[in-house]
């Protein structure tokens, strides 16, 4: 995750992480579904570079999918 | 309103703009709450930190946006989940979360799909599966082809070398491996 083109591919499996993993505690999360929408288009509008992986096979389906969700 | 970042044995490491709640053996690193407009660059932010911590201790990243009223409340937060968060810290103990995504060019397209295509791509995916969770002390899988593996520090380059020679190995495969993250996908049994 050093430089920057590793960064856009990896901010896949950090949205995950962040959004979906960790403990849960017995607090308010702030985030609202709107917001994980908000984090999607960001994505996608980072997607210009990630083309780049993907020329290089880099990107499967699976990760099209997962961007692909940005556009709902 | 506070915001929770992670979870540790107490003392808990002490890092610029985060302050530490204790009880019952164990921390909760907490920052008071931002009002930082969610984005790439923000959840990058909240990664750095993490990074920053794991450095120097094992820990349970806590749900990006977990707030809590007031310290007290964070104390209240240990104590009631003591047994549980610390079974947890000892199982994620020296290791890091590497996360792995395979994925067939011949998915994903042509119609209706070759059902024979799918199944072998897909006893290949649990054979690989199988191969990396060797290396690591608990594994799940996530999603078809996308799994995270719990790898204790001293396996780390000798799993990426796996993961390297299976890519090798099936070249019509694409292969994504990243980390290391702190253990999003362990923090529960």
């Amino acid at each position: 995750m050093s430089t920057l083109a590793d960064r856009d591919v990896a901010l896949v499996d950090l949205i995950d992480r962040l959004l979906g993993g960790g403990v849960v505690i017995a607090g308010d999360i702030t985030l609202a579904a709107a917001d994980v929408d908000l984090v999607y288009v960001g994505l996608r509008a980072l997607v210009t570079s990630v083309a780049t992986a993907e020329e290089k096979g880099l990107l499967g389906p699976l990760q099209k999918t997962a961007l692909e969700r940005s556009a709902l | 309103v506070i915001e929770v970042y992670a979870i540790t044995k107490a003392p808990g490491p002490r890092a610029p703009g985060l302050h530490t709640i204790e009880n019952g053996g164990l921390a909760a690193v907490c920052s008071s709450a931002s009002e930082q407009e969610i984005s790439a660059d923000e959840l990058w932010r909240r990664q750095e930190v993490l990074d920053a911590l794991m450095r120097d201790c094992d820990l349970l990243p806590v749900r990006y946006g977990s707030t809590l009223d007031d310290d007290g409340a964070a104390e209240r937060l240990l104590e009631e989940r003591r047994d549980e968060l610390t079974e947890a810290l000892d199982r994620v103990r020296g290791a890091v979360e590497l996360a792995v995504r395979v994925a067939g060019d011949g998915d994903g397209h042509g119609g209706a799909g070759d059902g024979a295509v799918y199944m072998r791509v897909k006893t290949r995916l649990l054979e690989m599966h199988k191969a990396l969770s060797d290396l690591a002390r608990e594994s799940r899988e996530l999603a078809p082809g996308r799994s995270a593996y719990l790898v204790s520090r001293a396996d780390i380059v000798a799993f990426v070398a796996r993961v390297a020679a299976l890519e090798e190995a099936n070249e019509d495969l694409s292969f994504l491996c990243t980390g290391p993250w702190p253990p999003y996908s362990f923090v529960t049994p």
